[in-house]
């Protein structure tokens, strides 16, 4: 009997050594780029990629993939880098499942290695069989050149290969939350959205240095490519956002509006606004008088739900507004003219953001709604040598395509071209409605006159001829009338624009099971 | 000193605002006629107006400076 404890004692297990040499694996992993790295990452504004971790997931559900990597390259010796710069893994956001890559700044400057790039590969096929959203945290210098300079480099780049198969399978964020150049440029390029971090972030293909030595340029990363230059010059980032916190908030705001692939339906959410809520605040929104200019926005806030709306390039292109919204709980994607900027004419940014706008809500079974009040696309020599053709007919494509509802209502103005790459009846809308303001015709009356009538008007004499150019005009102007158009049943009703959100409704609503069929096709041969 | 410059060939229809002016962010400077719709320009900063480079009926390029605005 007296035995006993010894034997107890002798049977107690050798797992303790092995345990406690995990747990500091882990522990070492978690310290990420060690504390001198970790502190001048703070000292920049930034916070460490597992706080962000922490501010983009559900609390509790990061399934970590890789923790324990590291480089793994001979030729960085016995330096330790955790997580090889990238973590990646599994997490939720409102309950559904995100497949995340975040690279680490405080990890050899979030170096791409070897090691971390099987990893994001990993999370890229992970999506894609899982169907979930990707998600990239990026704050990288790029490739990391130490480990890659030499020409092994002919067998890199399936990662811009992957993410081009896997855009309108699933959707795609790149959140820009440090200086970003080269490889952790094109990633956002291939993303569908793109919020970026004012004052910390950037993106060029190439960064400060290596454009100091290839064009002689001295520029900060801030000028070449910060949060300013591409969401207001160069449209290819989608928002400015003032921190870190307030990105990974809104990218979590932004996919509440998607489903988690194709082939799903977009959540709807409970929506305590009544769809018949009249807008009158409208008629002190918009002014009568077709020359007058408003904001169009406004109108946007006044008929969605709760005021909400998410916009989308907001700082760049402004004379066409795109943005997420939703109507009696259902997402939707509003393109609407803004006469407050360039009279609410299209120029070729303005198709590109429309188009790029309108594919991705199709990609992903969003409904559209267009707002007209358009006076055409800009005429005139400076816009040809811009491609305005190109450009209009790239907008003329992703309307003609998409086959997700489509619902039009035309405000004031809608002429010519515009009228049809704003989802005019013949382009397969599904609900088109006017409110009594509308013009819809081939061009205005002011610009018909002169081609109508130019050799009535020569016979003019000089003197009389801008009162006769004004009562020719004015016979034009009785022919455009929306209860002509109404007439012919080109418009599907004539509303009051407090019923506006109603009208939107109910578009929708008798819309929501639409199917089209084309013609088998390998894809169209898109104009760019 | 804010350029503020024309974004679309225009005529001039009017001029809002004299040099010496104080303007807020936000304010009108001129309004443009342009694809038959009265353009307003306005001014992203404030400040006083130093210099006007337009007046009614004039065309303008697009990029071609409008008005100077002193912020201090």
């Amino acid at each position: 009997m007296t035995e006993k404890p010894a034997k107890r004692e002798a049977a107690k297990h050798e797992w303790g050594p092995l345990v406690a040499d995990l747990a500091q694996r882990r522990e070492r992993a978690l310290g990420m780029g060690g504390e001198q790295f970790v502190e001048r990452q703070r000292s920049l504004g930034k916070l460490t990629v597992r706080e962000r971790l922490e501010l983009l997931l559900d609390p509790g559900t990061w399934v970590e993939y890789g923790m324990l990597a590291d480089h793994m390259d001979p030729g960085l010796g016995d330096r330790y880098l955790a997580a090889d710069g990238a973590v990646t893994g599994v997490g939720e956001i409102d309950g559904r499942q995100v497949a995340v890559a975040a690279y680490d700044f405080s990890v050899m400057a979030g170096s791409m290695g070897a090691v971390g790039e099987n990893k994001i590969r990993r999370m890229r096929h992970h999506a894609i069989k899982q169907r979930i959203p990707m998600v990239w945290l990026l704050d990288s210098a790029g490739a990391r050149i130490q480990s890659t300079s030499g020409s092994s480099f002919a067998g890199a780049g399936d990662l811009f290969r992957e993410q081009v198969a896997m855009s309108g399978v699933v959707p795609m964020v790149a959140a820009m939350l440090g200086h970003c150049a080269a490889g952790t440029a094109y990633i956002p390029a291939l993303a569908d959205f793109v919020p970026m971090v004012k004052g910390t972030s950037s993106m060029a293909l190439g960064g400060r240095h290596l454009v100091k030595a290839a064009v002689g340029e001295d520029v900060t990363e801030e000028e070449m490519g910060g949060s300013g230059v591409h969401t207001k010059i160069s449209g290819v980032a989608d928002l400015e956002v003032g921190d870190d916190e307030e990105c990974l908030r809104i990218v979590r705001e932004y996919l509440s509006f998607f489903p988690q692939h194709n082939q799903e339906r977009p959540p709807v959410r409970e929506c305590n606004d009544p769809v018949d809520r009249r807008a009158d605040e409208i008629y002190d929104i918009v002014p009568t008088a077709p020359r007058r200019a408003y904001d169009v926005r406004k109108v946007i806030t006044a008929i969605v739900d709760d005021g909400d709306f998410f916009p989308m390039k907001p700082e760049w292109a402004k004379n066409v507004v795109t943005g997420l919204a939703r109507v009696g709980g259902e997402p939707i994607g509003i393109v609407a003219n803004q006469p407050m900027v360039l009279g609410g004419a299209l120029d070729v940014n303005a198709a590109d953001k429309a188009a790029r706008f309108v594919w991705l809500c199709d990609a992903f079974g969003i409904p559209l709604v267009f707002l007209h009040d358009v006076p055409g696309f800009i005429v005139g020599s400076a816009v040809e040598k811009q491609g305005i053709i190109r450009h209009g007919a790239k907008m003329l494509f992703a309307v003609s395509e998409a086959t997700v509802p489509k619902i039009s209502v035309i405000l004031r103005k809608s002429y010519g071209a515009g009228y049809f790459v704003m989802n005019g009846l013949a382009y397969e809308a599904d609900y088109i409605v006017s409110w009594p303001t509308a013009e819809i015709a081939v061009m205005g009356p002011d610009g018909a006159v002169n081609i109508i009538h130019r050799k009535t008007l020569e016979a003019v004499p000089e003197e009389e001829r801008a009162a006769k150019r004004l009562e020719l005009a004015e016979e034009i102007r009785a022919n455009i009338d929306p209860y002509i158009a109404a007439g012919h049943a080109q418009l599907d009703d004539v509303i009051d624009p407090a019923e506006t959100r109603h009208a939107i409704w109910k578009g929708l609503h008798v819309s929501r099971d639409k199917q089209i069929d084309r013609p088998w096709r390998k894809h169209g041969v898109l104009p760019v | 000193m804010a350029e503020i410059r024309a974004e679309i060939t225009a005529n001039v229809w009017q001029v809002v605002v004299e040099e010496g002016q104080m303007v807020a962010e936000g304010d009108e400077i001129c309004i443009l006629e342009s694809m038959k719709m009265e353009i307003p320009v306005i001014t992203e900063v404030p400040g006083v107006v130093r210099e006007l480079h337009v007046a009614p009926e004039q065309v303008v390029q697009e990029g071609d400076l409008i008005a100077l605005i002193d912020e201090s």
